[in-house]
């Protein structure tokens, strides 16, 4: 992989934000960012694929009369630095004033972050990947042999992140992860299971692929012979998979500065009020120790930090990016984010870090263990079409058991859950402490009382 | 540009790959956010690279990279035939690709309006618009956000069977999301817009008549009652038809999920739906947002049949799949960019049109809903499908009444498809971004249709 060049990328942002500003922006911004990645793809039980991949570039932000241009490029040479510049600057004079502008982020001391970067991942070889892939595939084919591994895959990945502006902030960080993952379904007959799927990812090298692939295929054949079950009000556990996707949509966007501004978020005017059952408190958390979203600092510059959110059931503070804080005379948070393609090709939106539930004592047996009839779920369909002001969700739960006085007996097909996630959460009745980080998420097992399922 | 591509293909083959692909891209994008009248950014830019595939002892190697010129373009072939080896050690089941004839094009596109000739003020004008008329419509309406995007810019394609072709790209889209509050009551509606034509589009879907649009279906959720869980019959408009069609049958019908067990595996010719079903896969279609002439490994596009009177008769096909199941490819292999490898996508997905009146579908219907616009849909490949839905009424005794709303409905795509028992002789196509890891512009849609039973969810 490529060595991080933090160095030459500072450079070239500092030449962008200069040229912005001497052509006549008030500020200027600059963000940088090289990724590459190397990755073993699995496809329908062998492995096809090994693909490498290197990208970078720069974009520019840069302000005029309170009015915001932004401009990009993937090709990194003096000349197309300046030249983003410029028409940064330009798409910055043929736009309209935003009046809540107010600046970009000033220099402030950034904390110690920790597990974000092994240099084990950035020595790995593909090699080595083929082979992870392989014992990853070999732990699936030995579990079951109805199962089939649809789709998966080990890959690496390595970025560098730069940040310049014309009120000095100069910010630079480098990062690793790992991840591998495998979806399976399984097959016996005509009887044909939903896909499964399950993933390990870290910043430093320390995955179990043929846990991985053991877990997946597991979950494959306990969801043969689904059957249906009648509509009902049940205590539902959900794995972090479903837990991340109901939240996803709904509150993950509720708590953020810009929704709640806009009147599109349910929790305007809630700080200080219960919003949650006590058992729920939840920070995030971007310097999070080996956190996937932990780095010293966001995407416009600002430290990252540990920032309470629900404590105990009670709503204590939204996430801000600058705009967002500036519009009200908060602090950022520090949770603007670019995402998209490329980062370099994105401006600034705000987004969580690490969204923190803490974990209560139980084991996830006794989760179970304490539901007479209920149901397990490891994943919802269909989540992105929640009401995105109100939390009103309407999915298909898949994969998902039963649980029967307290053990987890058969598969189950065809159930929709229903609800407001604000109910969910105010009738949470046990967290897990099998906490685990998926995407954003890092949360454990939970145990949900009366979650309304529409069955045949 | 040709010559070099040509020459790092020759390259590839010498290192002893069976197969090599060069694809080249120099793009140029604006994209425009407002959010409650104010322009977020005005933004633009420029992405070249390219993506090189080896196919090496039956096993893939991919690479890409920004900024190609010939030694990193040799020095890419070098690395992708390298891990095409490392991967190959692992291979039980050789890669083959189908034949297809290598072609020799330049594809021009002939927008009316380039995007590239619009001033960026323009650009910024139309959608401001937009929002002064949602904003204009209701005072209970609290955002609006609209995104613009365009895309022009060069495709180039070379591979070591003889292909060389070189493509205009253009896209246009614009999306629309307006939410609205009155006490405790949320409600919100998006609309998108799309075309490969070119600036035009905009001349035909004025800002006025698309913020009305979106801002009439906001305000009319407010007063909207949940809907009861339950079976009923219901009534799909062509926006719904359409995410069906695309999310619960289409990408079943992609090869490599078929292949990979979805429910149409080793259903091919079979009848799996009411004849009244016929669905095709079309990349033909003009100014589509879902159409081009060659896909990213070279094959031309076409009007594919998946279904037709009810019978399975065909499948979406990259080369791999179409040799593995003996069937010709079908120019389905899109990439979203020269950062990924092209994969199985769709294209303009829709179901045929029939004879029925808008009245006759509804007019049976004792109980029931009409369900007439999405907010989001997903299909598992056992066929369990969930599609939310943003505008939706009840219909009782045959008329169209009170507006619903969060419903949505899941089932079986099978057992729904067999339920089909009317289809109307309306037909649209409604313009959208597929995400199968990338991003795929699309178009799906049909007639309006009436399903005997659904399960429909939602409410509280």
């Amino acid at each position: 992989m490529a060595e991080p060049k933090l160095a030459e990328l500072i450079d070239l942002g500092e030449r962008a934000v200069k040229v912005a500003v001497a052509r006549g922006a008030d500020e200027a911004e600059a963000f940088l960012s090289l990724n590459s990645g190397t990755s073993i793809d699995v496809e329908r039980g062998q492995i096809v694929r090994s693909v490498k991949s290197v990208d970078e570039g720069l974009g520019v932000r840069a302000v005029y009369r309170k009015a915001v241009g932004f401009s990009y490029t993937n090709t990194l040479t003096d000349k197309s630095v300046e030249e983003a510049a410029e028409r940064a600057f330009r798409a910055a004079r043929a736009s309209k004033p935003d009046e809540n502008w107010v600046r970009l982020p000033s220099p402030r001391s950034f904390g110690e972050t920790r597990g974000t970067y092994d240099k084990r991942i950035v020595d790995l070889s593909s090699d080595e990947l083929v082979e992870t892939a392989a014992c990853m595939l070999g732990a699936v084919e030995a579990y079951d042999k109805r199962v089939l591994a649809v789709d998966g895959g080990v890959g690496t990945s390595m970025f560098s992140t730069v940040v310049v502006n014309s009120l000095g902030v100069e910010a630079s960080d480098v990062g690793t992860a790992v991840a591998c993952s495998m979806e399976t379904i399984a097959r016996d007959g005509a009887d044909v299971t939903p896909a499964c799927y399950e993933v390990s990812a870290e910043r430093v090298y320390d995955i179990d692929a043929e846990g991985v692939g053991t877990e997946a295929a597991r979950q494959a054949v306990s969801s043969l012979k689904a059957e249906r079950i009648g509509s009902g009000v049940f205590p539902v556990v959900f794995a972090q998979a479903a837990f991340r996707s109901l939240l996803s949509y709904t509150l993950m966007n509720a708590v953020k500065a810009d929704y709640v501004q806009r009147e599109r978020s349910a929790l305007k005017d809630k700080i200080g009020e219960k919003v949650a059952s006590e058992l729920v408190t939840v920070y995030d958390d971007g310097l999070l120790e080996g956190g996937l979203l932990t780095r010293r600092f966001d995407d416009e510059g600002v430290p990252s930090q540990k920032t309470l959110v629900i404590d105990r059931g009670v709503l204590r503070s939204f996430l801000y990016d600058s705009h967002s804080a500036n519009k009200v005379g908060a602090e950022s948070t520090g949770n603007a984010s670019r995402t998209g393609v490329a980062a370099y090709a994105s401006t600034p939106a705000l987004e969580a870090s690490n969204f923190r539930f803490m974990e209560g004592d139980r084991a996830a047996e006794e989760l179970v263990g304490e539901v007479d009839e209920g149901l397990l779920v490891y994943g919802v369909q269909g989540a992105h079409s929640s009401n995105p002001e109100s939390g009103e969700f309407s999915v298909v739960a898949t994969p998902v058991w039963k649980i029967e006085g307290g053990e987890v007996a058969g598969a189950v097909r065809g159930v929709m859950l229903t609800g407001v996630v604000f109910d969910v959460l105010r009738n949470v009745s046990a967290f897990g402490n099998n906490v685990r980080q998926l995407g954003q998420l890092v949360a454990p097992w939970v145990r949900v009382e009366n979650v309304r399922a529409v069955g045949r | 540009m040709r010559d070099i591509l040509t020459k790092s293909v020759d390259y590839g083959r010498g290192l002893g790959a069976e197969y090599v692909e060069v694809r080249a891209q120099n793009l140029f994008k604006t994209l425009l956010t407002t959010k409650d009248g104010t322009v977020e950014g005005a933004k633009e830019g420029t992405e070249s690279g390219a993506g090189v595939r080896a196919l090496v002892n039956g096993a893939w190697g991919f690479v890409s990279l920004g900024n190609p010129d010939s030694k990193l373009l040799t020095e890419a072939v070098d690395e992708a035939v390298r891990l095409a080896k490392a991967a190959s050690l692992r291979v039980k089941s050789a890669v083959k690709l189908a034949e297809v004839k290598a072609v020799e094009d330049r594809v021009t596109a002939n927008p009316r309006k380039s995007p590239q000739d619009v001033s960026i003020e323009e650009k910024i004008g139309v959608a401001l618009a937009m929002d002064r008329t949602v904003f204009g419509y209701d005072k209970r309406i609290k955002s609006c956000t609209i995104s613009y995007l365009d895309v022009t810019g060069k495709d180039y394609f070379v591979n070591s069977d003889g292909a060389c072709i070189e493509q205009d790209k253009l896209y246009v889209w614009s999306r629309i999301l307006a939410s609205a509050r009155e006490n405790s009551v949320y409600a919100s509606a998006r609309e998108e817009m799309g075309s490969t034509s070119g600036y035009e589009v905009f001349d035909a879907e004025t800002p006025e008549k698309v913020g009305t649009m979106v801002a009439k279906r906001v305000v009319e959720q407010l007063k909207g009652k949940t809907p009861k869980g339950g079976s009923f019959p219901a009534v799909l408009g062509p926006n719904v038809v359409g995410v069906f069609m695309h999310e619960a049958m289409g990408h079943l019908a992609e090869a490599d999920l078929t292949l990979s067990g979805s429910i149409l595996y080793d259903k091919l010719g079979e009848q799996i739906a009411s004849e009244l079903v016929t669905v095709y896969d079309d990349g033909t279609v003009e100014g589509s947002f879902g159409s081009f002439k060659y896909d990213d490994e070279g094959v031309r596009t076409q009007k594919t049949p998946i279904i037709e009177g009810g019978t399975l008769t065909g499948l979406m096909h990259n080369r791999e799949t179409a040799q593995k199941l003996n069937m010709k490819p079908t120019g389905n292999a899109r990439a979203e960019d020269f950062r990924v490898e092209p994969i199985i996508r769709m294209r303009n997905t829709y179901l045929a049109a029939g004879d029925s009146s808008f009245e006759e579908l509804v007019e049976d219907v004792d109980f029931g809903y009409y369900l007439k616009s999405f907010r989001g849909g997903q299909a598992n490949l056992d066929g369990t499908f969930q599609v939310g839905i943003q505008e939706a009424y009840e219909i009782v005794k045959g008329k169209v009444g009170a507006s619903v709303r969060n419903a949505s409905i899941s089932g079986n795509t099978l057992e729904t498809l067999r339920r089909v028992d009317a289809v109307g002789r309306d037909f649209e196509l409604w313009p959208g971004r597929c995400g199968k890891g990338q991003i795929a512009f699309i178009c799906d849609g049909g007639p309006h249709i009436r399903v005997g039973e659904v399960t429909v969810g939602g409410g509280a």
